[in-house]
């Protein structure tokens, strides 16, 4: 056996990370999804890790008690979702309501449920409501399994946010402006003039859970960009990254953390909801998670969060999509992002969309 | 099929195969060996298993009417009988390569068995040896069964000879065995997961802006990402499928032997995919006439057969594009410049450094409408594209310097000297646990990227 040290150390390692996923799968690990048939036990340890939860955590009593409670409302939303879509089951409603465009839905996947035609109580201003829009219905457990992010809201966000009356500015505009988002953003910094005036916190593969953590490959982090300057606009473009993972009201809900939580931190700026850009369509026609379906449910939901006060809805996918909402040929890089020159275009559709 | 480098492959399938295949007495280790090895395949390719099976019995069966023929007649009736039932095999063996070929080109990739292009090279060189007497008559179904399917080599290679198998003797159990395949096989792993895996990402985020709008500078740093992505990923692989090999109780085949420290094109596929250049080698450029021949004969074999390797690699007319840069510079180093570059001292090296991550460029752009655009980039000769982000470069040195700088070292050959020379010091065994167990994180933590190799 000592002719064989590294097949020893190799087994005694396994048992050790093995036995770390068993106990922690009664605590720390009660919240990462397994298949013991594909993966050993010690495969939680790993994506514990990529999660934040280290090792030693296995044995700290007040992480393990975190996890249980996260992973309790975890299974108690799930429970929740199927009961509701067993309790619906046959009222599904798919007469009206704001039809989801481009209608391309993936295959092999249960179709999204159509979100009924909001009823509108015009005010004397405005044709839409104001305040907060309430979803017209809530996403099923079908959907939230199939990755489908329901669209729960309809265009009326979008409709509101439209009304208001953007201006027409200069370059100078983005002086004081604050830029954050994933590569989609990264390609408006790299390619236009923005970076020249505006500053940037943004990064490949950034998700809206990520924007205060982000750390901005050394760069700062938004927060402290916040304190080091006073900036009047903040332009915020994520979502893609995170799309199917959770429930549209799971996105909504920390899009919503994180523009209150901006607007905490620099009360006079104005925030600019960028929606989230659609994809070209060979990626989006073949893909079940990435497509235009789903992006379309979360940028209904986030421009419901325009307020055209504090928080403005730019969808900029009016300068970028083709008739049936797919990301032009023409403009694209890849399927997901414009090539480095078209980014003026959305560049330029931003000067015609300012708050003065 | 189940990746080398899936946790399902790491910590279920190969322990619980090696476990069945040493309880079993050594003399049915074979038939575990060939059971298991259908299975596998089985297990990712569906109903193209039994293409693979009634292949290996049509190619058993040629080979057997081979072997009979010394039974008949006179000398003159035995080589006549062999030559038959050699052509009638090659003959056989490459249709069926060709037809699913020309299916993926005009319909669609999917219907390429996986490791066709690997299994069928195996069974032409076999056939040849048969021819030659290579292969001994005592083969039997079981054998060459084996041969054929060989789980490790079934998706990628390498492509071993029959005799290289050792069929026929019995493989014994030895825990220095176990402990020799298990390290290449982490070291293959480790190659893939955390040096190939991640470098790829650079070249994968380049075609995100589109190739117009990356700088010269970029365009050179793709260049040399994707070289050693290929060069890590198809050498992470073939380390891990020998090192099962050896496990298994094989001989270690190698694949790879530093092939960036060559001086000219010649040398670094001498050193590069060495199981494929020796098959084109021995059963292609020899049989033509080598180089022992006039000089435009040897330019013809040669173009043949860089022309065969660039339709073997792949699909679209990039590859043929590929295959015949690559002849058109080995020609001139036979004719004109091969030997001179040898002698110098550095000049070779640069010359292979800089020419082989062009070559790389044409074989990873399968769109023939986006190839000029990047060696436009390449060399910016005749202008720059009005947006192009000149310091993109340092974007990415800083997230990759690092990776870079790894992967050079181990491009040299003094350091991968050392490496096998101490391979067995404590140090090396802790660093080895350490690299499997980072490369596991990436595997169950990461969007895993299937080998490049793995559909050609």
């Amino acid at each position: 056996m000592k002719k064989t040290p590294f097949l020893i150390a190799l087994l005694i390692s396994i048992a050790v990370f093995e036995i770390l996923g068993i106990i922690g799968s009664m605590g720390v690990y009660a919240n990462e999804e397994h298949d013991i048939v594909k993966a050993p036990v010690l495969s939680k340890v790993f994506t514990g890790i990529n999660n934040g939860i280290y090792p030693w955590e296995v044995f700290d009593s007040n992480e393990r008690s975190r996890q249980l409670e996260a992973s309790s409302l975890k299974k108690q939303k799930e429970e929740e979702l199927l009961k509701r879509s067993q309790g619906s089951g046959d009222d599904e409603d798919t007469s009206s309501g704001a039809t989801p465009s481009p209608t391309a839905t993936p295959q092999n996947t249960p179709k999204p449920q159509s979100t009924p035609a909001p009823t509108i109580e015009p005010t004397p201003e405005s044709k839409y409501p104001k305040g907060k829009i309430e979803p017209l219905r809530e996403s099923t457990y079908d959907e939230y399994i199939n990755h489908i992010s329901a669209d729960i809201y309809g265009d009326i966000g979008v409709l509101r946010a439209a009304e208001y009356e953007f201006s027409k500015v200069e370059l100078e505009y983005f002086d004081d402006a604050l830029f954050i988002g994933d590569s989609r953003m990264v390609g408006l910094r790299d390619y236009t003039e923005l970076n020249e005036h505006a500053d940037f916190r943004c990064e490949t593969s950034l998700t809206i859970s990520k924007v205060f953590s982000s750390d901005f490959r050394g760069k700062g982090g938004v927060e402290k960009a916040l304190k080091s300057k006073d900036y009047g606009k903040i332009y915020i473009m994520v979502g893609v990254n995170e799309l199917g993972t959770g429930t549209t009201e799971d996105f909504i809900g920390e899009y919503e953390e994180v523009i209150n939580r901006l607007h905490e931190l620099e009360p006079e700026a104005k925030i600019f909801i960028l929606s989230i850009m659609n994809i070209d369509r060979e990626r989006s026609d073949s893909d079940k998670v990435f497509n235009n379906t789903n992006i379309l449910g979360r940028n209904n939901a986030i421009a419901t969060l325009a307020d055209n006060e504090v928080f403005f809805y730019i969808n900029i996918n009016e300068a970028v999509c083709d008739e049936d909402g797919y990301l032009r040929d023409d403009l694209r890089g890849d399927h997901l992002h414009l090539m480095g020159a078209s980014n003026s275009i959305v560049e330029e559709y931003l000067m015609e969309h300012g708050v003065l | 099929m189940i990746s080398f480098t899936d946790t399902a492959f790491i910590f279920r399938f190969l322990p619980l195969f090696l476990i069945v295949y040493y309880l079993v007495p050594a003399k049915y280790r074979q038939y575990v060996l060939l059971f298991g090895s259908l299975v596998f395949y089985a297990f990712g390719e569906g109903f193209f298993v039994i293409l693979l099976m009634a292949l290996i019995w049509v190619n058993y069966l040629f080979a057997s009417y081979s072997f009979r023929s010394k039974l008949h007649k006179g000398d003159e009736y035995v080589v006549r009988h062999k030559k038959m039932c050699l052509i009638a095999g090659v003959v056989l063996n490459v249709a069926v390569l060709a037809f699913f070929k020309g299916r993926a080109v005009f319909l669609n990739n999917a219907y390429l068995p996986l490791g066709l292009s690997f299994y069928i090279f195996k069974m032409i060189s076999f056939q040849a040896d048969v021819y030659r007497g290579k292969v001994p008559r005592s083969a039997g179904f079981g054998e060459i069964a084996t041969y054929f399917s060989l789980f490790p080599q079934i998706a990628q290679g390498p492509i071993m000879r029959y005799e290289e198998g050792d069929f026929g003797y019995e493989k014994t159990f030895s825990w220095e065995r176990l402990e020799d395949g298990l390290r290449c096989f982490v070291s293959g792993l480790a190659m893939k997961v955390i040096l190939a895996d991640r470098i790829g990402i650079l070249w994968n985020d380049i075609k995100m802006y589109g190739y117009e709008s990356i700088s010269t500078p970029l365009a050179w740093l793709g260049a040399f990402a994707y070289s050693f992505e290929l060069y890590f990923d198809f050498w992470g692989y073939s380390l891990m499928a020998s090192g099962i090999m050896v496990a298994l109780g094989f001989d270690f085949i190698e694949n790879f032997n530093d092939p960036y420290a060559s001086k000219t094109v010649s040398e670094f596929y001498r050193r590069w995919h060495m199981t494929l250049g020796s098959f084109f080698r021995d059963y292609v450029y020899f049989p033509m006439g080598g180089s022992r021949c006039k000089k435009s004969r040897m330019c013809l074999n040669l173009a043949i057969v860089w022309i065969l390797t660039g339709i073997w690699h792949g699909n679209g007319l990039n590859f043929i594009i590929w295959g015949a840069v690559l002849g058109c510079f080995i020609i001139l180093e036979k004719l004109l410049y091969g030997k001179k570059l040898t002698k110098l001292p550095v000049l070779g090296n640069i010359y292979v450094i800089f020419l082989i991550p062009l070559s790389w460029v044409v074989f990873a752009i399968t769109d023939l409408r986006e190839l000029p655009v990047y060696f436009g980039r390449l060399f910016p000769f005749f202008g720059t594209p009005s947006v192009v982000n000149r310091s993109d470069i340092f974007n990415y040195l800083y997230d990759y310097w690092w990776m870079f700088l790894l992967c050079i070292v181990l491009c040299i050959p003094k350091v991968t000297g050392y490496l096998k020379k101490h391979a067995k010091s404590p140090a090396a065994t802790a660093g080895l646990i350490i690299l499997f167990w980072i490369a596991v994180y990436f595997g169950t933590t990461r969007a895993r990227n299937p080998f490049m190799y793995l559909h050609f």
